[in-house]
């Protein structure tokens, strides 16, 4: 289950953070997601450890943490995706498929003429949008 | 690790005993210890002793019993000390091949040692000492001893057998562990790896189904074993260099145990045992780490084993090691504040042991002297002793500890973030234990970064702790900050669910309203700052007032933001000038200021600005006489909302007028200093420039939010000072060109007045070419300036007190003081050597107030272009005499360079015209021209004289207007017969025609250089001969003189053709010889048949010997013929200066 996505800027600040259980503390989450900034960070400062991922947006699994497993994505205009979830146990492809649709959530969401570049995400559409898409995961990794 | 015995943390040690032949035991125990792996050796002098290994009989009957648990606690230490794998046993050779009695001996100890060894799965080997090499040994007798002992005949060693540890010991104990124990005593990683694994396996299999003991406590067994087992797991993976398996391992290990909590009263001991798990393996990945070189390379593999990178660094399990800690520590207190609800921590639990077993505790029960006995516990018995066994710890300084390992290793690695999360926990940790100043110093460092990165939620909660903090410390300044900073912050909704917030409750928007009325409550003196540890509280009073700064970088700036934008670029001295002082606050909720205080750099331009609603507060900035104080109807701030105000500002003093702070006060005793900021080089509000959030401009005028400055230009004030530089004309070569300057005071005094004079090439570069390279101007300089004249004469300037400095293109002179209406004025002497247009600037700079320094200075400037001219242009001409031609040589056949130079006869005269044309648009006086000789040449190699008919000092005559030409005419004769001769420079003297001329001036003095004449004998002359006219039909004689200078006879050939004007007599053609230094004349009489001017016959003469030919031009070969005899006088003229005739040609 994943319980919390996020959205961060070119400064590393949140443009966008929901949590999404409601037995979890919301800060902790938030705490984990700022904390796995450091790995996408080394991961793409230092490509030559990543190895054959250079041009790959997804940057796979960031943090295990006691409970939760991080996961990453980096768009083409270096802004960060990153996703907590509970499942210990999740494939590659259920991730990139995920945040495929997320960055298809996202472009729509910033094409907004009235969205201004570099600002948090307050659109209502893009938050439905969202919380259809970690609703849906899981349920459709099979087919 | 350090907690764990020593036998488990080293790899086991063998233990061999040794019996009989006592002189050499000490020989073989240093040996063994020496080895590698050591090996310990248990010496016995007699064969007696041997029975201290036998089994006590007890046990061996409760052997039969089911085991009370599952690995003794002394079992490794045993094997290590007690109990040996292998007996050797030493006889002398003397005793196998000795007598029979001794044979019978030996026999009898041999199978009592047997007995005794076989309890214990030892084995047995035996040496035969050899006492003197040459004993032979009875085969017989080997033979028999070894069907004695029933070994194998390689465990019956001769002398020199000493290598007891290649002994193999088949053991066949089920136990796996003690097998791999034995594995690892022989160095066989793999194998013992592999039963280590083996017995691991099998215990996880014996959790659900052991029902041996209470079950709380067959937990705690079963998790100690697992933890010693992986613990000799991980240590021999990573001995092997498996670090990606060991941390597989490790993970599979933790996964396995991690649910297996236990009941919810022993929970705590379960998470202090799944913090120990981590430590142990954050220590043992450390050291290990220290021995693997290679681990850098290993990273490259971790993508497919889905380990991150976080799982290679020994900090992420000491930070996760002190986070189970933290658990345990919860759910010790609760465990505890259980136990003491029900009241019963009154039982003491001094008395439990640890048991036998590895794993378990027993009560120690007294049963008289000497004896104990050990009485299992119940669980409740158990989880008491354990209560109170966690009471003893101080589990905050151990989080602490691991929180500051792995807060250092992040560091180190540069992940700040997570060394961030770790200073945050540290920092809890002091801030929960009330150590306050640790507590601080730890949010601080990771309160920067989430500022930094505009974390808002985190920055709440951290703010919220330093907040606490300051509040515990007494401090009321930072308890306002961090209050005012933790208001301001953008958060709007608090819809996400926030458990552990901290002290400042969820990140919300009424938690920031809610804050917000407690600092308008301090600010304003209502309520109170509780001081901890005092009776009285703190309260902001007259006394104790409160002032905070707000600079351009301040995290406050979200509270508080001063614009300060002048409407104007530049400002008379004098003049109001308006400015739009623009205030924003994120504060959540709206609130009054009672007073502005606007600063300036020119203190006497500050300001307050009063609300007029709030009369009663005390004048704290009014107090000084003088100060300006306006009113403003109401100064309320409302969030995100500019409160813009215009006021005008007059400063008299001019240069940079610059608003500094705005100081705004909020109730009566407090105030906070804010840095004013330009609208065009506001940087945008940290934390708000991330918000979707209405945003308007600081001024009203778009343009001002975009180029509004917070500065003003305050200019000088008007000069009252006319400045004139005149010049008439443009200036020409060589003269002294004066430039009259006037300054003239109309109302200010002049006082210490300083004129700067700057000459500036207009076309840029400047003005001097050290390229060009002349050598008879010594002038570096195209234009110089010469030097400044004062009003009367030259001397009045030359005072002791006046600055004179005159360089060649700048020039600084003092003024003398200048009552208003008084005037002064000095003349500038500036000279050209080059045609070249210059600015030249003149800048008085005086103060109008009196001599004193810091006065300000006002200034004046002027500019003027000059042109630069040159006024004449000298030309010559060179000339042989009318109808004299010489043949020379050099023209018959020209050379290549020969043809520029002029070519003169030697010791002939030639004629040198010498024009000066004026080139300005004045009239010019010529004084004087004349051809000076070359100093340097040496012989006087030809003589230059004016023409004798010319009269030089006919002055009035001598005024040149512009465009004309003033020739004059001089003859040189080449007396010395030299390749070049210099003839010598044109010296003019000239001036401007100024009125009637004076004596005694000297004029400018132009020069110009004559080329240089090429001298050369000439072999040849030849001239032409006739009247000056001729009358119609009156005959006259025509003569042509050939003039032969050489030492040769010369063959001449000449021809006449005839002209149809004239009737002529004479031959036509012949050749004729000249002889040498003489001269032919060839005569005709000539008739005229027509009137005007007429071509006399032409003339062709040739010589052979230099076949050269000489034909006169048309002018020498023209005459004037009259149609009768003309009626005046007529002198007679030579013919050789005819200057009209040249002139004409």
């Amino acid at each position: 289950m994943i319980v919390c996505v996020a959205v961060v800027g070119h400064q590393n600040n949140p443009l966008y953070i929901q949590s999404f259980n409601e037995g979890d503390d919301a800060l902790k989450l938030h705490h984990i997601v700022h904390c796995s900034l450091d790995v996408i960070d080394e991961r793409v400062n230092n490509p030559k450890k990543s190895g054959p991922m250079l041009n790959e947006t997804f940057l796979g699994l960031l943090y295990p943490t006691e409970n939760y497993k991080v996961y990453g994505y980096l768009t083409n205009t270096k802004v960060k995706f990153i996703l907590v979830t509970t499942d210990l146990d999740v494939r590659d492809a259920d991730m990139r498929n995920f945040f495929r649709k997320f960055h298809a959530a996202y472009v729509d969401a910033v094409s907004n003429p009235f969205h201004v570049p570099g600002k948090k995400i307050t659109s209502r559409t893009f938050a439905e949008r969202v919380s259809n898409i970690v609703k849906s995961f899981g349920l459709g990794s099979s087919g | 690790m350090e907690e764990y015995p020593e036998e488990l943390r080293t790899p086991p040690v063998p233990l061999i005993t040794l019996v009989g032949f006592p002189e050499l035991h000490p020989t073989i125990s240093a040996h063994l210890n020496a080895e590698k792996p050591p090996i310990n050796t248990l010496a016995l002098p007699d064969f007696d002793k041997i029975s201290v290994f036998a089994k006590p009989i007890d046990s061996a009957d409760s052997s039969s019993s089911p085991p009370a648990g599952i690995l003794k606690r002394d079992w490794l230490l045993k094997h290590r000390t007690k109990i040996p794998s292998v007996a050797v046993a030493l006889f002398s050779s003397d005793h196998v091949s000795g007598d029979p009695s001794q044979w019978l001996q030996l026999s009898t100890l041999l199978d009592h040692l047997k007995t005794v060894i076989r309890t214990r799965n030892t084995k047995l080997v035996v040496v035969v000492v050899q006492t003197s090499p040459e004993d032979d040994m009875n085969e017989d007798r080997m033979a028999a001893l070894r069907k004695r002992v029933e070994l194998d005949s390689k465990y019956i060693v001769n002398f020199s057998m000493r290598d007891s540890s290649e002994v193999k010991q088949s053991l066949n104990r089920h136990d796996s562990l003690l097998v791999a124990v034995y594995a690892e005593f022989r160095r066989d990683w793999v194998e013992a790896l592999k039963f280590y694994e083996d017995a691991y396996h099998a215990l996880r299999e014996m959790v659900g189904t052991s029902t041996r003991l209470p079950a709380i406590q067959r937990l705690v067994e079963i998790k100690t074993l697992a933890e010693q087992l992986h613990f000799k797991i991980s240590t021999l993976l990573l001995h092997g260099g498996k670090l990606v398996e060991a941390i597989l391992w490790f993970r599979q290990h933790c996964t396995s145990y991690k649910k297996l909590v236990g009941t919810a009263e022993a929970t705590f001991l379960h998470w202090e045992w799944l913090s120990r798990q981590f430590l142990v393996f954050a220590e043992l990945l450390e050291t290990s780490s220290k021995n693997l070189p290679a681990l850098p390379a290993q990273v490259s593999g971790v993508k497919d084993k889905a380990l991150t990178e976080w799982e290679l660094q020994p900090a992420y399990y000491y930070q996760l090691a002190s986070r189970y800690l933290m658990e345990k520590r919860s759910c010790l207190e609760l465990a505890l504040s259980m136990w003491e609800i029900f009241g019963e921590s009154n039982n003491p639990a001094e008395s439990v042991i640890p048991s036998a077993y590895v794993g378990q505790f027993a009560r120690l029960l007294e049963q008289g002297h000497e004896e104990v006995a050990l009485q299992p516990l119940t669980d409740e018995e158990f989880i008491r002793y354990s209560i109170a066994e966690g009471k003893r710890f101080q589990d905050s300084f151990e989080i602490i500890a691991l929180m500051k390992k792995s807060y250092e290793v992040y560091t180190g690695l540069k992940f700040p973030r997570m060394a961030s999360y770790c200073s945050f926990h540290i920092a809890k940790e002091y801030y929960s234990l009330g150590e306050i100043k640790n507590a601080k110093q730890y949010f601080d460092s990771a309160v920067k970064l989430y500022r930094h990165e505009s974390w808002t939620t985190l920055l709440w909660e951290i703010l919220g702790y330093l907040r606490e903090c300051a509040s515990q410390d007494g401090s009321l300044k930072e308890f306002l900050e961090y209050s005012l900073e933790m208001a301001a912050l953008p958060i709007t909704s608090g819809d996400s669910t926030y458990k552990e917030c901290g002290p400042a409750g969820p990140p919300s928007l009424q938690q920031r309203e809610i804050i917000h009325k407690e600092i308008l409550g301090l600010v304003t003196g209502e309520s109170e700052f509780a001081l901890k540890g005092a009776d009285q509280n703190l309260r902001v009073t007259n006394d104790s007032p409160l002032h905070i700064e707000i600079d351009l970088v301040s995290p406050l700036r979200v509270v508080l933001l001063a614009s300060v934008a002048f409407h104007e670029q530049v400002v008379k001295p004098g003049m109001p000038t308006q400015f739009t002082l623009s205030l924003l606050s994120q504060l959540p909720l709206p609130f009054e200021i009672d007073a502005i205080d606007v600063q300036f750099n020119q203190s006497e331009c500050n300001f307050v600005i009063q609300n007029s609603q709030k009369t009663s507060s005390p004048a704290n900035f009014t107090n000084q006489a003088g100060y300006r104080v306006e009113t403003a109807p109401a100064l309320a701030l409302s969030t995100n909302k500019w409160l813009r105000l215009t006021y005008d500002v007059k400063s008299d003093r001019s240069g940079k007028l610059d608003c500094i702070s705005i100081i705004v006060r909020i109730g009566s005793h407090f105030t906070i200093c804010c840095r004013a900021e330009s609208p065009a080089s506001m940087d945008d509000l940290p934390l708000w420039k991330f918000e979707e959030c209405l945003e308007s401009f600081p001024t009203k005028d778009p343009a001002q939010a975009f180029s509004g400055q917070k500065a003003i230009q305050v200019e000088e004030p008007d000069a009252q000072v006319d400045l004139s530089v005149d010049a008439d004309g443009p200036a020409l070569i060589g003269e002294n060109f004066i430039v009259p300057v006037t300054i003239s005071s109309k109302g200010h005094s002049v006082y210490s007045g300083e004129l700067k004079i700057n000459l500036v090439d207009t076309r840029g570069g400047g003005l001097v070419s050290p390229r060009e390279f002349e050598p008879h101007s010594t002038e570096s300089h195209h234009v110089e300036l010469l030097g400044v004249s004062g009003p009367g004469d030259e001397n009045s300037l030359t005072t002791s007190d006046n600055i004179r400095n005159i360089q060649h293109s700048f020039g600084l002179i003092s003024v003398p003081f200048l009552n208003g209406g008084e005037s002064w004025s000095c003349k500038l002497e500036i000279k050209w050597h080059r045609p070249k247009p210059i600015m030249l600037y003149v800048s008085l700079s005086y103060s109008s107030q009196g001599h004193d320094v810091n006065m300000q200075k006002i200034h004046v400037h002027k500019s003027l272009q000059i042109e630069g001219q040159t006024p004449v242009l000298i030309s010559h001409h060179m000339r042989l005499p009318f109808r004299r031609d010489a043949l020379l040589l050099s023209r018959v056949k020209p050379a290549a360079d020969a043809e520029k130079m002029p070519c003169l006869p030697l010791n002939e005269t030639s004629i040198l015209v010498v024009s000066a044309k004026n080139c300005t648009e004045v009239p010019l006086r010529v004084l004087s021209m004349t051809i000076e000789k070359d100093d340097n040449s040496l012989e006087n190699s030809c003589t230059v004289h004016p023409a004798s008919n010319q009269h030089t000092d006919a002055a009035p005559l001598n005024i040149v207007v512009p465009g004309e030409e003033y020739k004059k005419v001089f003859s040189v004769i080449p007396v010395a017969n030299t390749p070049r001769t210099r003839i010598g420079t044109v010296c003019l003297k000239w001036m401007r025609d100024t009125g009637p001329l004076n004596q005694g001036v000297s004029g400018v003095l132009t020069k110009h250089k004559l080329p240089d004449a090429n001298v050369e004998q000439s072999p040849l002359i030849v001239s032409l001969k006739c009247p000056p006219h001729g009358v119609l039909g009156d005959p006259f004689t025509y003569f042509i003189i050939v003039q032969n200078q050489t030492e040769l006879l010369q063959e001449i050939k000449y021809s006449l053709l005839d002209s149809q004007s004239f009737v002529s007599s004479g031959s036509h053609n012949d050749t004729i010889f000249v002889l040498p230094k003489s001269e032919h004349i060839l005569s005709y009489k000539l008739v005229p048949l027509a009137s005007g001017a007429l071509q006399l016959p032409r003339v062709t003469v040739t010589s052979s010997r230099y076949s050269a030919t000489f034909q006169p031009s048309v002018a020498a070969s023209t005459i004037f013929v009259f149609p009768v005899k003309p009626q005046f006088e007529m002198k007679t003229m030579e013919y050789s200066a005819e200057p009209m005739m040249l002139a004409a040609e």
